[in-house]
């Protein structure tokens, strides 16, 4: 196994047939594997016709050929579906064992068709694949699963949804070892469509480089350059994620209470130096992993487990307006065990405090109710109450009520903890997201406010959308070789062509690596045009664009998106309807596939 | 029209570059990628004594008239920007670097920063070397693998982001030739003190 296993395992869980497919040599070429190959895969199998919770939707899992490697972060997998939650493509990748120990089972992908009749999980070792009845385990909880299937961090892993799935929330996650999230979009409720409770894997192969000598000279210059930073090798091991929260709010980019103010007048209290001054038991870290983020956190309650990251804080802190830290915390591991994205989930909440202290929504619900934080989020999981409007996910609840302009979301996903008045970019790779309002797909924080590469000026316009569609096309790549995108805090695709090449024997380039990060970029987006999304869908909400903020670093400031926007579909060779010009797919290599749609 | 905070950033850069002797009064150019446009240093204008009206917005593929003001080194800039993800380009002279590209393949650096940052530095040479189909073919392929290369005998091209970006390997660049000469000069053996730098050659 050089990079590549070779081969994709199929099963069908409407007939029960479990076949092995070979993988297109080019198709790896081209796409790398992760989020490219999944997003690939998915374009061939879901068509516009297919409903997202139906059992004609696939769930990809796909690895990329530096996972199981040892080099650092190649423990990372990715999902690819069609989303519940925004009707777009998704993908969603996570950390922690499970990824590294699928490759290890011999595949590099697995697709799941169909619907079984009854509850199901899966086993896959190197010598069998099963089909397993599941229904002892139907209305488990993650950790509850998680434990009975037997989680052996090296040697089985376990990864599963939780009530939130089972009960077809569209915001509910697919959650691996544990604490870990394939979370954004839904997956969690196409998985629970299937009747799919779990899959559970131990594997031995190795992924073994194909030039060993420049493969341990590119592992010791990668982990040279992450001691070098402090933000690997400092900041997120002592603080976590949420070292930046205090950093976001002091320049007045932090959403406060469904993005009416832009700071936090609490932010310490749910900070990272807060995290680790009060909660914090020790940091860990996904396998094969040096920077060490996560936290394992324990309240005065007795309560423990992973987090909270900078997000989940942000969502049931800032966002709803809550400064209990422990309360934060404790959303936190309620969300994990219950299966459900916490972002969307904290966001979801803030928009119902807004629709009901602005009279929208008939509950006796406002800003700054901890004490309510714990049952809302229980009640979203099992959809009851209330929580069957959040179970929704935050457009469809505001819309229901009369208020969708209250919802803050980008093709009905909810956006995270950075406000694009304050973030000019940062607005742009909202608007412009495949999978709708994400950060992930190509974060400005890094030059708007971290300096990294360099510090660029976050409320210019012009030029950025060069930089957005660079920083697009780079968190593609990452997510399709699949590292972690805080190894690219440190190095960047220089490094990765140079570890890619010493892997696969295949000589790759940075800029060889660009374009595949475009071309994933693109295909997505081909996707999405196919399913009948627009530019008209490429925008913010109302808030963003016409409500400027009132105090602090970003006051009277707006989201400035449309010369962005214009400059952003000059830049990716699009027309003025964002729809990719012929030769643009030319030069990609996906002409053909649009002359076949 | 360029945007007065991104005339601020070319203002500032090429100051720097001049002020640190990196080139002459009028050698050298620089630009950045505007959505399908690139905004480029005019021909003739001082590096470090830019205004706004020094700049031109010309097309990414050649097809309008400002290439009558742009910098003659035009065509390397749209081969650069065609065929890698740069954003901002720097071409200037450091002199140190020049020196050594004579009589070099390649600059490697023995300085602990250049090592971090640049491992290698190729050295590439083109007949015609000025504005040429030539060598824009030449050196746009050689940064397809690298930041910043040399053309022998006249000077780097620096790709990042930014122009703050390249501007960091242009300096990086010139501070790695100029202790690799004055460790040359000294005349004393290198203890080497980096593991693995044998394989900087193969970067």
């Amino acid at each position: 196994m050089q990079g590549w296993t070779g081969k994709i395992l199929d099963i069908d869980l409407s007939s029960g047939s479990i076949n092995t497919q070979p993988l297109d040599k080019e198709m790896a070429r081209l796409y790398l594997g992760g989020r490219g190959l999944g997003g690939r895969l998915l374009w061939d199998l879901v068509g516009p016709e297919v409903d997202p919770l139906a059992p004609e939707n696939v769930l990809i899992f796909t690895t990329g050929p530096i996972t199981a490697t040892g080099v650092q972060t190649s423990n990372r997998f990715n999902v690819s579906t069609k989303s519940p939650l925004t009707g777009t493509l998704l993908h969603s990748n996570s950390g922690g064992w499970w990824g590294m120990q699928f490759k290890r089972t011999g595949y590099d992908a697995l697709i799941v068709r169909g619907k079984a009749p009854e509850p199901v999980m899966i086993t896959i070792t190197p010598e069998e694949v099963t089909i397993e009845d599941a229904t002892h385990l139907w209305g488990k909880t993650v950790f509850e699963t998680t434990e009975a299937l037997g989680q052996d961090r090296n040697k089985r892993n376990v990864l599963c949804i939780g009530p939130a799935g089972e009960n077809l929330v569209r915001i509910a996650a697919i959650m691996n070892d544990r604490e870990r999230a394939l979370a954004r979009g839904g997956p969690g409720a196409v998985m629970g469509s299937k009747n799919l409770k779990a899959i559970v894997v131990e594997g031995d192969a190795k992924n073994q480089p194909a030039d060993k000598d420049q493969f341990k000279f590119m592992l010791y210059e990668t982990r040279k350059l992450l001691k070098a930073s402090p933000l690997t090798s400092q900041a997120f091991p002592e603080f976590g994620t949420a070292v930046v929260l205090n950093a976001v709010n002091e320049i007045g980019a932090l959403p406060t209470r469904n993005f009416q103010q832009t700071q936090f007048e609490h932010a310490y209290e749910i900070s990272g130096e807060s995290i680790t001054d009060k909660i914090l038991v020790t940091n860990q870290a996904c396998w094969a992993c040096p920077i060490t983020c996560t936290r394992l956190t324990k309240t005065s309650s007795g309560q423990e487990g992973e987090g909270p990251e900078f997000e989940s804080t942000w969502a049931f802190g800032a966002q709803s307006g809550i400064d209990d830290l422990e309360l934060i915390a404790e959303a936190n591991y309620l969300a994990n065990d219950l299966g459900l994205d916490t972002i969307s989930m904290g966001n979801t909440i803030g928009c119902a405090m807004e629709l009901a202290e602005k009279g929208f929504l008939p509950a006796d619900l406002r800003f700054g109710q901890a004490e309510k934080l714990h049952d809302l989020i229980h009640d979203t999981a099992y959809r009851r109450g209330l929580g069957d409007d959040l179970a929704e996910g935050s457009y469809r609840l505001a819309e229901k009520f009369g208020a969708p302009q209250l919802s803050m979301s980008v093709k009905k996903l909810e956006m995270p903890a950075y406000d694009p008045r304050g973030m000019q970019g940062q607005g742009l790779v909202y608007a412009t997201s495949n999978r709708g309002a994400c950060h992930e797909t190509g974060n400005m924080l890094g030059p708007e406010v971290l300096a990294l590469p360099r510090l660029i000026d976050r409320f210019a316009t012009q030029g950025k959308a060069g930089i957005v569609s660079v920083h697009q096309d780079s968190a593609a790549v990452v997510d399709s070789l699949v590292y972690c995108k805080f190894v690219n805090l440190a190095v960047a695709e220089e490094f990765f062509a140079r570890t890619l090449t010493a892997i696969t024997g295949i000589r790759f380039t940075a800029d060889d690596l660009m374009k595949v990060g475009e071309r994933v970029w693109t295909l997505e987006r081909l996707y999405n045009l196919r399913e009948g999304f627009t530019a008209e869908d490429d925008t913010l909400p109302d808030r963003m664009l016409n409500e400027p903020v009132a105090d602090g670093p970003s006051q009277g400031f707006t989201a400035n998106l449309a010369p962005m926007l214009e400059e952003y579909y000059q830049f990716r060779g699009w027309d003025e309807n964002g729809v990719p010009k012929p030769e643009k797919l030319q030069e990609l290599g996906l002409a053909d596939l649009v002359a076949v749609a | 029209m360029i945007d007065e905070r991104l005339y601020e950033e070319f203002r500032y850069i090429g100051r720097d570059i001049f002020v640190a002797g990196l080139t002459s009064s009028h050698g050298g150019n620089m630009s950045v990628r505007v959505g399908d446009k690139i905004i480029i240093k005019r021909r003739g204008a001082q590096f470090g004594r830019l205004k706004p009206t020094d700049f031109v917005i010309t097309s990414f593929q050649g097809k309008d008239s400002g290439i009558i003001r742009a910098s003659t080194e035009l065509i390397v800039h749209r081969a650069i920007y065609e065929k890698t993800s740069a954003l901002a380009i720097i071409h200037c002279h450091p002199r140190t670097a020049i020196t050594l590209s004579l009589s070099r393949d390649e600059i490697i650096p023995v300085d602990n920063e250049g090592s971090y940052l640049l491992h290698k530095i190729p050295v590439v040479s083109v007949e015609m070397a000025s504005g040429s189909i030539e060598m824009a073919n030449t050196v746009s392929e050689a940064l397809q693998g690298y930041k910043i290369i040399m053309q022998r005998g006249h000077g780097c091209f620096a790709i990042g982001q930014t122009l703050e970006e390249a501007y960091h390997w242009v300096s990086t660049l010139e501070e790695v030739s100029d202790i690799i000469l004055e460790h040359k000069l000294l005349g004393e053996p290198l203890i080497e003190y980096r593991k693995h730098s044998e394989a900087y050659k193969n970067w």
